[in-house]
């Protein structure tokens, strides 16, 4: 008996070693960036001798990077809300209703999740070179934002559709039984319920967009965003001001997730205090 | 979950499909089949012929370069699917039967690195695995001699940034079935006298499969398609698919090459999901499974 727990704790403690060593593995390169970033010296290699602000100075005092985070954000911005408006139609038509011709309207919502993006961007890059020749408009902007949309929207719709799942529709029948006309049912009841997902896909689609690099690259023209920016700069010379933009490019995120977070966890608590039967 | 039967003449349905439809029918279905048009077209002085032959196709398929950077490609999509297997599953199992208190705090961890830029992640690989990276410096401080490690711009280092970018995939969807896997049907293993090694493998292992094969697969298709990893951490000494394919774009300003050569890696994917799909359908109605 003695021995069968021994092995019980072995297979325990291997499987949370496993976790940890993950975890350490997603981290490392992070970790290295931003404790690079706070280095005085100008090579980056260990052991980092004093910490300073001083590529944080040096890259505010030369801001040619600004033009390319205003456009990452808007890009990001207007990708996330399209995202995400698609996305949530797209993941209640696919769980709640049936429809003739649904399964080529599921393959076809899915598959760019299938496609490595490099090729999602060549192939889209075709076609609006083409289409550009034809119409006469070139790439820029608004092109990255197409090709953002097309890769970002499967990932969203995937998440709101979990939500959509595990949604209880007795509520719309006791809402509607009630008196709710449609669009009340649908303002007071659903989206309520499914906020919670539409939620987490916006800010899911926000980070793939803002942290996207393969797309925009292929799609940008000559404008730049801050993944481009940055692959350009690691290309030239690896400069120390690199690792303090990709550090500040972290906080974006690092805000939204804790704030989504915050968000999530008030929601459960109203939850549980408001319905102790669940 | 109630489901509702709908017509496309219901305005409803119209408004939740069409424009998603919409979208994706003319910035992806039309830009692949477009591809496709393009790979029978030729470039004279740089520029776009309309000449509907084979020319591109012979050129693709009569030069064995082509061929060794493709089968390259597909042999680094397959040890890279072998790897990230053998590291989601352990985790993924982990996060799914141990580790209740700190389940969610560890799915954010993980979902905010894979949502992290790759630029930015590759860029840090490339000052741990560099020779004077943190990797050596830390390998040198527990006893190994200087410059003990040699990865970047080799194929290793390919190898550890695709693993890095993908593993995450397999691990939501191996996640994903094993949390679905109904708990009684354990317990009733058990019951039976069936040792946990036992159940492990008649039970859990065979139920979670169908997020073994997607993730898999995901793998396998994601990766024909890296371009970072080799040309930043690979330092283009082997160059994949990808860098052929970017070439032919930029610099020999080839469009029908590079659209032959994305069409050949759209297939190559195409043919493996195709039959893993194949293969697991198969193995869900062979007989004899255990129910």
């Amino acid at each position: 008996m003695n021995a069968q727990r021994f092995r019980n704790a072995l297979v325990d403690t291997l499987l949370v070693g496993t976790v940890v060593l993950l975890l350490l593995f997603f981290y490392a390169p992070i970790a290295t960036l931003v404790a690079f970033s706070f280095t005085s010296s100008r090579v980056l290699t260990l052991p980092i001798e004093s910490f300073s602000l001083a590529w944080y100075g040096e890259l505010f005092s030369k801001p040619d990077f600004l033009p390319a985070v205003r456009n990452s954000a808007a890009v990001a911005a207007v990708s996330t809300l399209f995202a995400t408006v698609l996305g949530t139609a797209g993941a209640v038509a696919w769980i709640r209703y049936r429809f003739r011709m649904q399964a080529a309207f599921r393959a076809l919502t899915f598959a760019p999740l299938l496609f490595p993006q490099l090729l999602l961007g060549v192939v889209m890059l075709l076609w609006f070179s083409v289409l550009g020749s034809w119409l006469g408009f070139s790439n820029g902007l608004f092109t990255v934002i197409i090709g953002h949309v097309v890769y970002i929207t499967p990932f969203a719709l995937v998440v709101v559709a979990v939500q959509v799942y595990g949604f209880d529709e007795t509520l719309e029948d006791a809402a509607r039984d009630a008196g709710a006309n449609g669009w009340q049912v649908f303002r007071e009841v659903t989206f309520p319920l499914l906020w919670p997902g539409i939620f987490s896909a916006a800010i899911f689609a926000f980070l793939l967009s803002w942290g996207n690099f393969y797309i925009s690259y292929s799609l940008a023209g000559t404008a730049r965003t801050l993944p481009i920016f940055v692959y350009s700069g690691i290309a030239v010379g690896s400069s120390p001001i690199y690792p303090a933009l990709a550090t500040l490019n972290l906080v974006p995120a690092l805000l939204l997730v804790v704030t989504a977070e915050v968000f999530r966890r008030r929601a459960l608590k109203r939850q549980s205090s408001g319905n102790p039967a669940s | 979950m109630k489901i509702e039967v709908k017509s496309w003449k219901d305005p409803v349905l119209l408004a939740a499909v069409a424009p998603l439809a919409v979208v994706m029918i003319a910035f992806f279905l039309v830009p692949l089949v477009m591809t496709a048009v393009l790979t029978f077209q030729t470039t004279q002085y740089y520029r776009l012929a309309w000449s509907w032959d084979l020319k591109i196709w012979t050129e693709v398929f009569s030069k064995p370069h082509y061929w060794t950077i493709m089968l390259r490609t597909v042999v680094m999509a397959l040890v890279c699917v072998a790897i990230c297997i053998a590291i989601a599953f352990p985790a993924a199992y982990a996060l799914a039967t141990r580790l209740k208190t700190f389940k969610t705090q560890i799915q954010i961890l993980i979902i905010f690195a894979f949502l992290t830029d790759a630029v930015l992640k590759t860029f840090g690989w490339i000052l741990i695995l560099d020779k004077n990276g943190v990797a050596n410096w830390l390998l040198m401080h527990v006893g190994f001699p200087p410059d003990a490690l040699n990865l970047l711009f080799t194929p290793a280092g390919t190898m550890i940034g695709m693993v890095y970018n993908l593993v995450a995939y397999p691990m939501f969807t191996i996640y994903l079935s094993l949390v679905r896997i109904d708990r009684d049907l354990v317990l009733a293993a058990y019951d039976a006298g069936a040792s946990r090694l036992r159940t492990f493998f008649e039970v859990t292992l065979p139920l979670s499969r169908p997020g073994l094969y997607s993730g898999a697969v995901l793998v396998f298709v994601l990766s024909l398609g890296a371009f970072l990893e080799p040309k930043v951490l690979g330092g283009g000494t082997a160059p994949l698919a990808s860098e052929l394919i970017r070439q032919s774009f930029e610099t020999r300003v080839n469009w029908p090459l590079g659209a032959a050569l994305t069409m050949v890696l759209i297939v190559t994917g195409a043919l493996m999901l195709g039959l893993s799909s194949a293969f697991a359908l198969r193995r869900r109605s062979a007989p004899g499974r255990p129910a």
